[in-house]
């Protein structure tokens, strides 16, 4: 059994895809929250100077999206076809495309306004365009009634999760037009490593 | 074999990487290139409004990223182990942010706006990027062990862009200029350079 050390923020941010891929894997892991004041000391040892970083036995990779696939495929939870890994993926980067830009209004956007408008760009349009696609995409998958693809759980749905957790804490009837995805999120939930993990992981702002 | 087919702009954009896969395998597909016409008409029917898509054997792939890896993975190009697999992702992630810049910069309608972003990507964004990617590229030419993978073809395609703004921008990186020549001399993607069309981006 490899060690992995998983090095980030008090926070969910970039790192909590590959948290719950690890729950779901039941992988022990260090889970290792930096302060600001010591990411000095660390960023140069970090091979892109950013966090999240996955450390196993040793091997430094980053990159929040390559960390949260690693760890799906190491644990099965990939896709079991080279097509289910594509939609899994093309799936895990059109969550990320949409977390970037809650990302660029949320803490790249100084200015008050601009930062207002955005944030209504996007829960107005971008947001429900967005979401009606995935709604037709899990549907597409024997009804909705399960997952993204195939039929287990796989990194889609970790960054799904991500991704709903935010947009509902801004809006908390944001799923309802879309009935199956919103069922997902509860089956998300409840499987077994996640829960544990939501259960018991530190409630943090971001 | 599956049947292939890759739907995107008459372009290289958000596209080339995958026919530089497909062309480094000789693997053989249906290159459709569509106009804006055409392409909002096909957009409600792509996975997420959005091209390149492949259709292989009747399923539909977006998202450029996951189509090069899917494309990378049936030319064996992806990494051979997952530490290795995960390298090479991870160097293509760590890209993206200096891809859009660039991206930002050329889109940019305002000359002197563009100008001011040319500078600032030329003197600021692009110098300490080459510089982090010259240490992770082996003397050997590889970004990845020993062989290629598409990491190496998609860093071609990335400075293939940025070398027409900044020509002389790989002088002095000694590993990254090895990159360059070991994926020009893949018998494949030396083809499809000479053959490709010639378009604006």
């Amino acid at each position: 059994m490899p060690s992995y050390k998983l090095y980030y923020f008090h926070g969910r941010g970039r790192a909590e895809p590959a948290r719950l891929m690890l729950a779901a894997a039941g992988l022990p892991y260090e889970d290792i929250r930096l302060e600001y004041e010591q990411w000095p000391e660390y960023k140069p040892k970090m091979p892109m100077g950013q966090a999240p970083v996955l450390e196993v036995d040793g091997t430094m990779i980053c990159q929040s999206v390559a960390i949260a696939r690693f760890v799906a495929k190491e644990s099965g939870r990939a896709g079991k076809t080279n097509i289910e890994q594509a939609w899994a993926d093309m799936m895990a980067d059109g969550f990320v495309d949409m977390l970037n830009k809650m990302a660029d209004y949320v803490w790249y956007e100084e200015d008050e306004a601009r930062k207002a408008e955005k944030k209504k760009t996007f829960f107005d349009t971008t947001l429900p365009e967005f979401l009606g696609y995935f709604e037709k995409l899990l549907v597409a998958n024997n009804g909705g009634g399960g997952f993204f693809v195939g039929d287990g759980l796989t990194h889609a749905e970790a960054f799904f999760l991500c991704l709903s957790d935010d947009i509902i804490a801004e809006k908390p009837n944001v799923l309802s037009p879309y009935p199956k995805l919103a069922a997902l999120v509860e089956r998300i939930k409840t499987y077994p490593g996640i829960k544990e993990w939501l259960a018991k992981r530190p409630q943090t702002p971001f | 074999m599956p049947a292939y087919k890759l739907t995107y702009l008459n372009a290289r954009g958000g596209a080339e990487l995958i026919r530089l896969l497909f062309a480094a395998d000789e693997i053989p597909y249906e290159d459709v290139r569509v106009d804006r016409d055409k392409w909002l008409e096909l957009k409600p029917k792509t996975p997420m409004g959005q091209v390149p898509i492949l259709e292989v054997d009747g399923h539909v792939i977006c998202q450029s990223m996951t189509v090069v890896r899917f494309i990378a993975r049936e030319a064996g190009l992806l990494g051979k182990t997952l530490l290795d697999q995960a390298r090479a992702d991870m160097l293509l992630e760590g890209g993206i942010d200096v891809g859009k810049l660039f991206e930002e910069m050329v889109m940019e309608k305002d000359a002197s706006k563009k100008v001011e972003k040319k500078k600032e990507f030329g003197e600021k964004t692009l110098p300490p990027f080459l510089a982090l990617y010259e240490g992770f590229a082996g003397d050997n030419g590889y970004f990845v062990g020993d062989s290629l993978t598409y990491f190496d073809i998609a860093f071609f395609n990335m400075m293939d862009f940025i070398t027409a703004e900044f020509p002389s921008a790989l002088d002095g990186y000694c590993n990254l200029t090895k990159v360059i020549r070991n994926v020009k001399s893949v018998p494949g993607i030396a083809k499809w350079l000479k053959e490709r069309p010639v378009t604006d981006h």
